[in-house]
């Protein structure tokens, strides 16, 4: 140790060094270091530059290169003049051993004997035992018979619950050979039984959450298909391995190939819809589809199924006028703005502006809305108007919803009136007036062109 | 022991030592030491006790166990500079068989010479911590305890498997091990500490079969090992001619055991210089285009050995008892959820691993066959001694652990609970 305090040029208070002034003035021990006022290191300046300028000496660095030590000069070497402390072979009992036996190590003759110190390291994990009585009562198994059970709970204690190691040494001429998920799950399972009839569980497999018992589970099934699948993994051959390799670069080259399609397709159907004729887009865009994912047929399954549902969606698309009934729902119900902002100073402006998610037909129709009703589009915004002009364009937003979702069902109905006539020639079918709403047709046109209802097709609304 | 709270590095020395008894050497020494005291080869000569006046003159500083002089008494010459001395009517025995000791009676004049030329210090101040292959019986353990405790008084003693201990010379807990010994060539996956005795392989290829193997070849080669202890003087001649030499006068009624035991340190000195493991599979090309290697036989002959030297060595890597196989095998046998950390550690020591390129080979072939979910890392330490003396680093390190010495059966304990616990206590 002492070597060690001479390297870090730490003073060991027990050994003073003699000198000839120690020796003279007894114990008049001089200081040695004078503690002079320590120079701080400026802020910001890097420590590396502070130790060019001020280092032990606290003088400034030579500008020449200058040897004036006498390192070279010095033919000696300094040896320490301290005391030597004595080392002794002296006896010592282990706490953690059972049988006090006495063994010797080499001490320093100073030091006061105390408790072995690596004693502390003597940790052990925590078992569960039962008695005989405890064991008929809760333990019983037809699995297992008690001899195997003790001998698991014998293992499990010599091995410190290292199950890998336990199921190595399982005495396989007494008993027979079990698995690791078997011996698992026989001891956490004792664990929890005797853990919920003793009073005193085991650290190691229960917790107390909030004054309350949990007790941990082993799922042996989830093991067992968890280590049957590891297995498998392992036992690939090195066809397999390379095929699996294959595969994925091959998934990973269509996959990037299906990117440049469907960037291609976005491109094509801005095209279209700059146009804006409804029926067009949606065949052309399946049109484009269908052909992009013809080539596709040729490699990995799980592209491929990824592309025939791309496939199936633009088909159903095309299907939607054949179907007769379409349930027309309204999942929309008004805007929702914004209620906390984030701190610091904001425009109260700022809270009338309509959120992102609302389309950009719609924030035009709650325009021309607005501007039929002559109401400023951009009002002042105090705080009573910005209130009230959210809930109107709000109900706004709704109420045009709604229109657009009535005149649908309006179509429908008329859709089936005239699917019913063809059917049935010569019959007509009376609709009853409650639900039959002639005069809104008129105002729904309009309407229905600039707001796609929400699951109601768009292609709808322009042949109407 | 010492710093502030008694626990520098964790070490503290309790004057143990550490046996390492193996086929080829026992090698013993104190703990904490970074090499053993001695190597001493695992062969004892037995011969009549009077016959060379020298050696009885060395009687009474005494490199001989037994000093009776009377007729019919047995000596018992050990280590080198006894050993390997022609002496009329010494046989040479070994009391090792299979991995474990066999010849108890040998065995104990061995462990006398330990303690009394080697330790020269009583056994009675000495626990003693003894190496052991995975499948060492349980009657040679506990007469191993038996022998220890009774006859020699150990204040404690402690049996570790070697592997484990290959493992901690190795700076780890978790391995898989391979010890390329000289009877034979085994891997042993270590968990925790622990050697899972029912996933160990062996296989009977060791540092013997390639000594045998070599003498095979020279033989193939019409080349002459002559004993060297033999050759009187040799004339210096050009490579490849016949060799010119005169020959001792050597005392008569040397025994045939003797003769070879003298032989095979002689092919074992050759191979160990020749021999020479291929990074791949033999193939002619790529070994004729590495140099050759120029060795001296005793009697004068000399040349130079180019593809023979990879060609020797190829035996050690056979398909099915190659050190590559029995790793795949040991890794097999074990649990899916720990082959993935032993895959990641595996561990080569013993002689045979010392051979030039044996590491390179082990790690490329493993390359190859280890499943490919698996990082593979194959580590030994990079000095032959350090390769060679694994097992017993291990032992030097474990014993000299400040944690390890609540570990010991001690004294006390064999006299309470008899034999029957070293099952327990030395897993
Ligand atoms: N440099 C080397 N090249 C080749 N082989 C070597 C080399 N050094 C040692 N050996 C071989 O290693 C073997 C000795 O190894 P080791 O000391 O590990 O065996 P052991 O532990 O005594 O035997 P075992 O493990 O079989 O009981 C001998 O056969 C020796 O020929
Ligand atoms: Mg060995």
């Amino acid at each position: 140790m002492a070597d060690i305090l001479d390297i870090l040029d730490i003073e060991h208070p027990g050994a003073s060094e003699i000198t000839r002034d120690s020796i003279i003035h007894g114990d008049k021990v001089k200081k040695k270091y004078v503690t002079t006022k320590a120079v701080r290191r400026p802020e910001g300046m890097h420590r590396e530059v502070f130790a060019l300028l001020y280092n032990d000496n606290k003088d400034l660095p030579p500008l020449l290169p200058t040897d004036t030590g006498k390192a070279y000069k010095q033919t000696k070497a300094k040896l320490g003049m301290r005391k030597v402390r004595k080392w002794v072979w002296a006896p010592f009992t282990n706490p953690a051993r059972k049988d006090n036996a006495v063994f010797h190590h080499w001490k320093r003759a100073s030091d006061e004997a105390k408790e072995y110190p690596f004693a502390q390291f003597n940790k052990q994990v925590s078992i569960p035992s039962y008695s005989e009585s405890e064991y008929n009562q809760y333990l019983k198994s037809e699995d297992w018979s008690q001899a195997e059970t003790d001998h698991l709970i014998d293992l499990c204690q010599r091995f410190d619950l290292r199950f890998i190691v336990i199921h190595d040494r399982w005495d396989k001429a007494a008993f027979r050979d079990r698995s690791v998920e078997d011996l698992k799950e026989r001891y956490y399972n004792i664990c929890s039984i005797l853990s919920k009839v003793k009073t005193n569980p085991w650290s190691n497999t229960v917790t107390m959450v909030n004054g309350e018992k949990r007790i941990y589970h082993y799922d042996a099934e989830h093991e067992r298909k968890r280590k049957e699948q590891l297995k498998r993994l392992f036992d690939r051959t090195q066809e397999q391995i390379d095929e699996e390799q294959m595969l994925l670069t091959e998934l990973k080259k269509i996959e990037a190939r299906k990117r440049e399609r469907d960037r291609k397709t976005q491109d094509l159907q801005k095209l279209i819809s700059r146009a804006d004729s409804g029926n067009s887009t949606t065949n052309n865009q399946a049109n484009v589809t269908n052909e992009a994912a013809m080539p596709t047929n040729t490699v990995s399954n799980i592209v491929r199924r990824h592309d025939r549902k791309l496939h199936k969606k633009k088909l159903a698309t095309q299907q939607r006028p054949v179907r007769t009934v379409e349930t027309v729902t309204v999942e929309w119900s008004g805007i929702k703005f914004p209620e906390a902002r984030g701190t610091g100073v904001w425009l109260r402006s700022q809270r009338m502006k309509l959120p992102p998610g609302v389309g950009q037909r719609k924030t035009k129709a709650i325009e021309q809305e607005l501007r039929l009703m002559n109401i400023d589009i951009a009002p002042t915004p105090t705080e009573a108007i910005c209130k009230h002009f959210n809930e109107l364009r709000s109900d706004l937003a709704l109420a045009l919803d709604l229109k657009n979702a009535l005149a649908s069902c309006e179509f429908e109905l008329q859709a089936l009136r005239h699917q019913y006539e063809a059917l049935n020639p010569g019959k007509t079918l009376s609709i009853p007036p409650s639900i039959c709403n002639t005069n809104a047709d008129g105002e729904a046109k309009p309407l229905g062109e600039i707001i796609d209802v929400v699951g109601s097709p768009g292609a709808l609304n322009s042949t109407i | 022991m010492s710093g502030p709270n008694g626990m520098l590095y964790g070490g503290d020395e309790i004057g143990a030592l550490v046996f390492d008894p193996g086929h080829h050497s026992l090698r013993v020494g104190y703990a904490q030491e970074d090499t053993p005291k001695a190597d001493i080869p695992a062969v004892i000569g037995v011969g009549p006790a009077t016959h060379i006046p020298e050696a009885e003159e060395k009687v009474p500083d005494g490199n001989v166990t037994q000093s009776n002089t009377k007729k019919d008494e047995l000596r018992y010459y050990i280590d080198v500079t006894e050993l390997h001395v022609p002496r009329p009517g010494m046989e040479v025995q070994t009391y090792m068989k299979d991995g474990q000791v066999e010849n108890w009676d040998l065995f104990e004049k061995m462990l006398d010479y330990c303690y009394s030329k080697v330790i020269r210090s009583p056994s009675e101040h000495h626990p003693a911590l003894f190496t052991e292959a995975v499948w060492t019986t349980r009657p040679a353990r506990e007469k191993l305890a038996e022998l220890l405790f009774e006859k020699y008084q150990a204040p404690a003693f402690f049996l570790v498997k070697n592997a484990v201990l290959a493992a901690f010379a190795n700076g780890k807990s978790t391995a898989l091990v391979v010890d390329a010994g000289a009877s034979q060539t085994s891997a042993v996956p270590v968990i925790d500490g622990y050697a899972l005795v029912s996933a160990a392989v062996r296989s009977p290829v060791g540092g013997d079969h390639l000594v045998a193997q070599a003498k095979h070849m020279l033989n193939n080669m019409h080349i002459q090992m002559l004993p060297i202890y033999s050759i009187q003087s040799k004339e210096v001649i050009r490579e490849r001619e016949r060799a010119r030499y005169t020959l001792k006068t050597l005392p008569a009624g040397l025994t045939h055991t003797w003769q070879q035991y003298m032989l095979k340190r002689q092919y074992e000195d050759f191979v160990h210089c020749v021999a020479h493991v291929s990074e791949t599979a033999y193939d002619d090309r790529s070994a004729a285009s590495v140099p050759g290697l120029h060795y001296e036989f005793p009697g004068g002959y000399h040349q130079d050995f180019g593809p023979e030297r990879f060609k020797l060595s190829e035996c050690l890597f056979e398909q099915s008892l190659g050190a590559p196989h029995l790793v795949c095998a040991a890794a097999g046998a074990c649990d899916a959820d720990a082959r993935a950390a032993l895959w990641g550690a595996v561990v080569a020591s013993g002689g045979g691993a010392c051979a030039t390129g044996w590491l390179e080979r082990l790690a490329k072939e493993l390359a190859g066959r280890a499943p490919s979910a698996h990082r593979l890392k194959v580590t030994a330490p990079p000095a032959p001694a350090e390769r060679r003396f694994a097992a017993w680093i291990g032992g030097s390190i474990l014993a000299s652990i400040g944690s390890f010495q609540q570990m010991w059966i001690s004294s006390q304990e064999y006299d309470e609970g008899g034999k029957g616990q070293l099952e327990r206590k030395c897993p």
